[in-house]
């Protein structure tokens, strides 16, 4: 298992150096620049190549490339150009909001979807499961900034059950209570896609496994239908939707950009917009490592979990 | 079972939505602001927050811009123009204590414009070169006098004092803060800065000190929400109390609301459609004029912007004292512009392209207004390939003068012609080395900007201004469409709120019920 371990470890180094050289390439060859844009419509030619040399920018891309991963190496992600702030500092505070978001929305969408498709299974062919296919294809095809305008609409607007948008009231909020309300309606709106591809994951291997030969000999033993559908049919479902989830858990670190952006969620979603627009390189390209690093770092969990679910896996 | 009904339960639990506390005003702003040290941003959201901080020696009087004693109480401009002496109010503390002198003058302008000034680098200005890159010197007289000298004489230079730019800073709390200094200003201004939580709030709590009249806000909290409708559903639900750039698309559902108020005012703003006048066919100036008929602004206005713009017949702001009055906007007339069509040359039309801009400062709907415009140009003959970018490269693009046509606006937040005319249409000021991206050249009205800047008799100014308005008539150098009707809407509680046609959001001024 620590040899296993040591393995996956080592492989977020080259993953991550991946992931910078092509943010860096991708921000440096897309047009438009940071010059141009701080210093906006009445600046000079002259003003914007003064500005470009101060900033580094008319230096070969290899000549900044490895300027910046000589800095991100020693754990300095630079200052933004934007805003003008260090940029570790905001893209951490930023990506707990993220967190919060993305944490309450796979909650949602693993114990929803888990639910959801176990009933399924068990009761297949039942109003119960073609609703349930139903809302699956809405959930699936529905782009979630529609979704969660939609959503804000009905339960802040029309209702007003709900604030519309934010992580705290504007001023003298704070509290848990505060938090909750807010994120009930981005949480449904990210956990949405989620929740209805887990549920039907888990309701196509529920359905596969309540046909095998042990479920057979359980039912035929006496024991509770119950009993047989949680204790010896989930049990050996939940393997490939464990895959399933963690897959998820990165899609909604990623993922919560528009989700952000519609709720005005302070996450690092919004920040990262926000960099692209004003072409601010440090900041977008710290955003991108630190969403990269959550990712990988997820998916070394699953892997590991996956390890000791099945034994065979270690041995590959 | 039990657990889906658990979790609708949770999910749906009926919330009271909190009500602000007594004396707090909620803000919506359509974007975060980029920092709030007027001299180091270009955007209109940090300046509507940091104006509220720092302020100017001169000011814009309430609902126009003319110019008004701010920060200084009287001025005096030398007969040749050159040397403008500031008299500052007595008295005035900026909110760390620090007084109000003439070395805090020369320190906030100086800062931007002296390569070695210890303040230099501690930010990049975007107006140094624009605005104060006439400035020869700012010398201190005395405690409370301070001289500008400049290099040549500039007539609008009261209204460059009155730029968000020009803001009078605290020393103290540069050297303190040093790169920091934008996300924790210090100004002399009716609210001092509170607190920032990047991508949720800023909050500005009222300066009990403040020389011009007592605040009545306790606290103003600007939260920036992108999406329009977000920002819509919090105004309604009580979430902010007010919000500014109403998207136009909303602005009938406000008006018919009985518990908010819609407020409308034309900005010192203008939307046009550049032509490039060094290339064919638009070097003929029956080309531009033809162009001029053929487009129905008063269709883009009621259609696209739904009353949120003001067909414009130039690039002067219409009501002030440099208008030419007695000019109208080209009608619609597609006959008329084939016929000048023909006579130039072009019987048949032409083909050209367009380059759009997605989005950007002040650009409107830049899409939507400039698809009407390609049809509208269609029907005489002329074949439009619209080519959208992102406002960033864009920009860089315009300079390589490669653009036949491009959609473009200018904000000068002043009413004086010179903040316009001069760097948008003065041969001196071709792309790159300025803003005249249409590389728009005319011998009498370049003689008309440079003669009216140099003097500051104002009859005789608004006499040049006028003559130099006929000649854009004339020899138009762009399509000219509209000029922007900004839109706010607040809730009832909100009293003595007057939108500015600087677009500033004078928030000071209000009071809440």
């Amino acid at each position: 298992m620590a040899l296993f371990l040591l393995r996956r470890l080592l492989l977020v180094g080259p993953v991550l150096l991946g992931v910078s050289l092509v943010v860096f390439a991708v921000l440096h060859i897309s047009p438009g620049d940071p010059a141009e844009i701080m210093l906006g419509p009445q600046a000079t030619h002259e003003d914007i190549t003064r500005l470009r040399t101060e900033l580094g920018l008319d230096e070969p891309l290899a000549v900044q490339y490895a300027r910046w991963m000589g800095r991100v190496l020693q754990g300095d992600l630079g200052r933004s150009l934007w805003m003008k702030r260090p940029v570790l500092g905001e893209v951490l505070r930023r990506f707990q909001a993220t967190v919060v978001l993305a944490a309450s929305a796979l909650l949602l969408s693993t114990l929803g979807g888990i639910a959801l498709g176990v009933l399924s299974a068990a009761r297949r062919n039942s109003l119960l499961d073609r609703l349930s296919a139903l809302a699956s294809l809405f959930g699936a095809s529905m782009p979630s900034f529609w979704l969660g305008i939609v959503l804000m609409v009905i339960f802040a607007l029309w209702l007003g059950w709900l604030p519309a948008s934010g992580m705290f009231a504007p001023y003298g909020g704070g509290g848990v209570g505060d938090l909750l309300s807010h994120l009930v309606l981005p949480t449904v709106t990210l956990a949405a896609a989620s929740l209805t591809i887990i549920a039907r994951l888990t309701r196509s291997t529920m359905l596969d496994v309540l046909g095998q030969d042990f479920v057979r000999t359980a039912r035929a033993k006496g024991v509770r239908e119950s009993f047989v559908v949680v204790r010896h049919a989930l049990r050996n479902a939940l393997i490939p939707t464990v895959t399933v989830v963690g897959v998820q858990a990165g899609y909604l670190l990623g993922g919560a950009v528009l989700t952000e952006t519609v709720f005005a969620w302070p996450g690092v979603g919004t920040l990262m917009v926000q960099g692209i627009l004003a072409r601010d390189f440090p900041l977008v390209q710290g955003c991108v490592l630190v969403i990269a690093l959550g990712f990988v770092l997820v998916n070394l969990a699953v892997d590991v979990l996956y390890a000791t679910l099945d034994p065979r896996i270690r041995r590959e | 079972m039990r657990l889906i009904a658990a979790l609708l339960f949770v999910l749906l639990m009926p919330t009271v939505v909190v009500a602000q506390p007594a004396g707090t005003l909620v803000v919506g702003l359509v974007a975060e602001p980029v920092a709030l040290d007027p001299a180091q941003v270009t955007d209109l959201n940090s300046n509507r927050v940091g104006r509220r901080v720092a302020e100017t020696l001169v000011a814009f009087a309430e609902g126009s811009t003319q110019i008004v004693p701010g920060l200084a109480e009287s001025w005096t401009i030398s007969r040749d123009g050159l040397q403008y002496t500031f008299k500052l109010r007595k008295g005035v503390k900026f909110h760390d204590g620090t007084p109000l002198d003439a070395e805090a003058v020369k320190f906030s302008i100086e800062r931007q414009i002296v390569p070695d000034h210890p303040a230099s680098k501690l930010g990049k200005y975007p107006f140094a070169n624009y605005f104060f890159g006439n400035v020869k010197a700012v010398e201190p007289l005395d405690e409370l006098t301070v001289r500008f000298i400049l290099k040549e004489p500039r007539a609008s230079f009261l209204d460059v004092m009155a730029a968000a730019a020009a803001s009078i800073v605290s020393p103290t709390a540069v050297k303190k803060f040093g790169l920091d200094y934008g996300t924790n200003p210090v100004g002399t201004g009716p609210f001092r800065f509170a607190s920032w939580e990047r991508g949720q709030r800023v909050v500005l709590e009222k300066n009990p000190a403040y020389w011009k009249f007592p605040v009545k806000v306790d606290r103003v909290v600007y939260r920036p929400i992108v999406e329009d409708q977000a920002r819509l559903t919090e105004l309604l639900t009580g979430g902010l109390d007010l919000i500014v750039g109403v998207p136009p698309d909303f602005v009938a559902q406000l008006e018919g609301n009985a518990k908010l108020a819609l407020l409308k005012q034309v900005g010192a703003h203008v939307w046009y459609l550049g032509l490039n006048n060094e290339k064919k066919p638009f070097t003929d100036k029956r080309v531009r004029q033809a162009l001029n008929y053929a487009v129905d602004k008063d269709a883009i206005v009621r259609d696209v912007l739904k009353g949120t713009g003001a067909p414009s017949k130039g690039p002067v702001l219409p009501g002030t004292w440099g208008d030419e009055a007695r000019l109208k906007a080209f009608p619609y007339d597609p006959e008329r512009a084939k016929k000048l069509l023909a006579e130039a040359g072009y019987p048949g039309g032409f083909s050209t392209t367009l380059w759009v801009p997605e989005s950007g400062s002040g650009m409107q709907s830049p899409v939507a207004m400039s698809t009407v415009i390609q049809s509208n140009l269609k029907a005489v003959g002329v074949n439009v390939a619209l080519q959208t970018m992102e406002w960033g490269a864009f920009l860089a693009k315009l300079r390589t003068k490669e653009q036949e046509m491009f959609a473009l606006s200018w904000m000068a937040g002043a009413e004086d012609p010179d903040l316009v005319m001069y760097p948008l249409l003065h041969s001196s000021q071709w792309t790159p080395n300025g803003p005249n991206r249409a590389m728009y050249r005319n011998a009498r009205f370049d003689e008309l900007l440079s003669q009216a800047r140099a003097i500051t008799d104002q009859a005789k100014r608004a006499e040049m201004y006028r003559e130099a308005q006929r000649i854009l008539h004339d020899d138009p150098p762009w399509i000219f469409i509209d000029h922007e009707v900004q839109t706010a809407a607040h809730a009832k509680r909100v009293q003595g709120f007057r939108l500015h046609p600087s677009f500033d959001l004078r928030v000071e001024t209000i009071s809440l019920k």
